[in-house]
């Protein structure tokens, strides 16, 4: 029995037993073994070989890098010192969070497909890693089971599925966690993977000081210099601790032409001429976020992950070149203002990108406008 | 004379590319006049099968309008008329007879072309049955009787992929189609338009009585509307006629000899053929005339026109009303095993997400595979990349789908063809019908106004 037999088969009997529900994910399996073969029956006659299943593939390609370090991070950040030591006790805390994210995620796209009979679309290959990397690695899984949860159905299935959302749904996810839960993920404390140990996040010990920024990140218990910032070894959410590794991510997806460059170098241009902006006008004598040199917003939080991994998600992101453009700035300049301005917030991204997620339809609108005038005006 | 450089576009890197040689082929059994080529048309057959016809004998009309008239390329007998789905008539087939028997026409010299007026000329090319080889936008349908143009349009270029290359076909071609322009002269008082490609314009050097530009520029910069959109964009209300350099020959031919002009180049390629050349052959000449007998119709699939723009024909198909290219490529035989984890060295993809865009230049056989299932819209950014002009493709697209007929409009559904989205189409993740969708709006668009 050949394996397309086999799945054939196993389709059939699934789709009538009372498993039924779940028949969108075997279909998945074997479209993911087998590629689907089917012949053009109109023009162009050939093909692109890319598909969504490409696409999503180079994006967790692009996070190996990413999740690498932070396996690496969250047992160094645990106090083990020792390299396999620290990666095992990584893995230990990172592959059951991520196997409960695609898990739940996989469970509720199942049903939606078959609700609304279609297959299991890809994206949740990315959704189902973004979330764990934005989660802190004390997460509790029943959290991250509740978060994936929301994400899916509320962030992307209530508006009719991949493609039709709002809202980028890891992000959403997170967003849900972060203010149910405050307690577990609140955005001025982290938590390493032993217990009872919390800190302060660099961005809330910059905010939280009377004195120079630069000066309190060095004086706490966790040397938060530039440098250690960029490369990583800080404690943080899962994924966004290493500039560096995301740095490396991003280099992926820009070769592969799979992340929009526009809107990375939009955020980035945003945020640090915000930054910018503010700390020259701040002066010499500024305290707490306005005395923070503009580059090191870059390294702290989750500006980098954002920018790179979730900014960038097509379906969430503004669709036009020039709306790419201003989506970006936007985002880019939301988070300096929530970081500098709002003592609620010392994290701004999140809260960030989910704003250029609701603004990004109205900013494809006046572009589709602008494209429409032209055209009127040639008349 | 003017230069355009197109800079957005793509050219599919297919390998297959015809050889610049003309053979002489052999002369078909059978030949066919197909109204499916033809769009938004519906036929009136004059013939019934057993019919004696000479060459420039009506075989059918245009059923609203029966001055516009398709006449038959052989002499010989009328096999069948081939009716396909809803009794759609397909084609009307003629059974060749071994000598050429011609319908009389009347017969101009260039000085007599230069004399006639817009009614004499059209009269001439309706029943001369090269009418229908004048098309408009928008719509691309047959050029209306009672149209004035603003410009008529002759692409003296091909980008797509392997197709003909009209400077190579025209080659002695120049004073026939002289003779045409002559001709089309009557019927605009507006330019006529002939587009070159930089290195590749000796055959149309020195023609008089055309604007002569030069496009440089990847695919789709021969697609008539992107020339339209850069020399004189079409704007609300107006239309242009566009019309093949080797239509506009046969015209002169027309003109001049007094005879259907039968005869057409096609050239064949593909990237499995063994011999990919030119052909001069009967236009509507059977496939298997000039394709080799054993090829095999389950593993290669055989396209009248581009892969880009062309119809599905088969080998016992014929070669398509306005073709001038028969392209053959491999037929989709089976189901890769994990094919999106495939390093993909021999893969062809327009972004950088296979090891095979580290390889310059590289040509690649693809088949008729699509290469994966149908998704949602995905704004990779990219389509914007392979459309030349100042259209959104996704939102243009979007409003097709919702049938929102102004906002098309506005979007300006009008300026465009099908084939003018089938890059955006080659490279969509999500596999979008683009070509499909865009047809549906204009077909849209046509039946509510």
């Amino acid at each position: 029995m050949s394996m397309e037999q086999f799945f054939t088969r196993l389709e059939e009997r699934v789709s009538k037993s009372p498993v039924k529900w779940f028949a969108p994910l075997i279909e998945a399996t074997h479209s993911f073994l087998l590629t689907p073969g089917r012949a053009t029956r109109r023009g162009p006659f050939v093909r692109d070989n890319i598909d969504l299943k490409r696409y999503m593939f180079v994006v967790v390609v692009a996070l190996l890098p990413v999740i690498a370090m932070s396996i690496y991070n969250i047992g160094r950040q645990a106090g083990i010192t020792e390299f396999w030591p620290a990666i095992w006790k990584g893995l230990m805390v990172m592959v059951p969070v991520i196997v409960v994210s695609y898990a739940v995620g996989g469970f509720w796209e199942s049903i939606f497909a078959k609700i609304r009979g279609h297959e299991i679309n890809e994206g949740l290959l990315v959704t189902g890693i973004l979330f764990p990397l934005t989660l802190p690695p004390t997460i509790p899984l029943w959290q991250v089971a509740i978060g994936i949860s929301f994400g899916i159905i509320i962030g992307k299935e209530v508006f009719g599925g991949t493609g039709m959302n709002l809202l980028n749904p890891a992000l959403t996810a997170r967003a849900f966690l972060f203010f149910t839960y405050p307690g577990n993920i609140s955005g001025d404390r982290v938590w390493a993977a032993v217990d009872g140990f919390s800190t302060a996040t660099p961005l809330a010990t910059a905010a939280a000081t009377d004195g120079n920024a630069i000066e309190a990140l060095r004086a706490g218990s966790m040397d938060y210099s530039w440098l250690n910032m960029f490369n990583g070894h800080i404690p943080g959410s899962m994924g966004e601790t290493s500039t560096l590794a995301i740095l490396i991510g991003a280099a992926i997806l820009l070769i592969t032409g799979i992340g929009s460059w526009r809107i990375m170098l939009a955020t980035l241009l945003g945020g640090l001429g915000m930054a910018s902006i503010i700390y020259f006008l701040a002066g010499s004598s500024a305290t707490g976020m306005m005395s923070l040199p503009p580059t090191y917003h870059l390294v702290m939080g989750g500006f980098m992950f954002g920018t790179v991994f979730m900014t960038t998600d097509p379906v969430s992101a503004a669709g036009t070149n020039t709306g790419k453009w201003l989506y970006g700035i936007l985002i880019g300049v939301m988070v300096i203002l929530i970081r500098t301005f709002n003592p609620a917030y010392p994290e701004g991204m999140m809260l960030a990108i989910l704003f250029g997620n609701v603004f990004s339809p109205l900013i494809d609108h006046f572009v589709v406008q602008a494209n429409i005038k032209r055209r009127l005006r040639h008349v | 004379m003017a230069h355009f450089k197109v800079k957005r576009g793509y050219n599919i890197p297919l390998a297959g590319e015809p050889e610049r040689v003309l053979v002489k082929g052999t002369r078909p059994k059978q030949a066919a006049v197909q109204p499916a080529d033809i769009r938004n048309f519906r036929p009136q057959v004059e013939v019934g099968p057993g019919a004696a016809v000479k060459v420039g004998s009506v075989l059918f009309v245009d059923k609203k309008h029966p001055e516009i008239r398709f006449l038959s390329p052989v002499a010989g007998t009328v096999n069948e008329v081939v009716r396909g789905e809803r009794r759609r008539i397909m084609r009307v087939v003629v059974d060749a007879a071994s000598g050429d028997d011609y319908e009389e026409f009347p017969k101009y010299s260039d000085d007599e072309i230069k004399r006639l007026n817009w009614e004499k000329v059209q009269s001439a090319l309706l029943q001369g049955g090269l009418w229908p080889t004048i098309r408009q936008r928008p719509y691309s349908n047959i050029a209306a009787l009672e149209a004035t143009p603003k410009a008529i349009f002759i692409s003296g270029m091909e980008t797509a992929p392997l197709a003909a290359d009209p400077n190579f076909y025209m080659q002695g071609l120049k004073a026939d189609f002289q003779s045409g322009i002559y001709a089309l002269q009557h019927l605009t008082e507006g330019k006529i338009h002939l587009s070159v490609a930089p290195d590749q314009q000796d055959s149309f050097d020195g023609v008089d009585g055309v604007e002569q530009h030069t496009f440089a520029g990847p695919h789709p910069a021969g697609n008539v509307s992107v020339q339209v959109y850069h020399i004189d964009r079409l704007r609300a209300g107006e239309i242009i006629w566009y019309i093949s350099p080797f239509d506009v020959a046969r015209i002169g031919q027309l003109l001049k000899n007094g005879h259907y002009p039968n005869e057409t180049i096609v050239a064949v390629a593909g990237p499995e053929l063994e011999k990919r050349q030119y052909v001069k052959t009967i236009s509507g000449a059977s496939m298997v005339s000039i394709l080799p007998e054993k090829l095999d119709d389950d593993e290669q699939r055989v396209l009248s026109g581009t892969v880009l723009a062309g119809t599905n024909a088969s080998l016992e198909g014929f070669i398509g009303f306005y073709d001038h290219t028969v392209t053959v490529i491999p037929e989709v035989q089976k189901r890769r095993l994990l094919g999106w984890l495939s390093p993909g060295f021999n893969l062809a993809s327009y972004g950088g997400t296979f090891f095979s865009s580290l390889i310059r230049n590289k040509k690649f056989v693809q088949n008729t595979d699509i290469n994966g299932d149908e998704r949602a819209f995905v704004s990779t950014g990219n389509y914007e990349k392979v459309m030349p002009m100042d259209i959104l493709p996704v939102h243009l697209a979007k409003a097709v789908l919702v049938e929102d007929i102004e906002l098309m409009e506005k979007l300006g559904i009008l300026e465009v063809a099908p084939e003018d989205f089938a890059l955006c189409t080659y490279i969509c993740p999500s596999k979008i019908e683009f070509g499909e969708i865009i047809e549906h709006g204009l077909t849209l668009i046509e039946k509510e106004g």
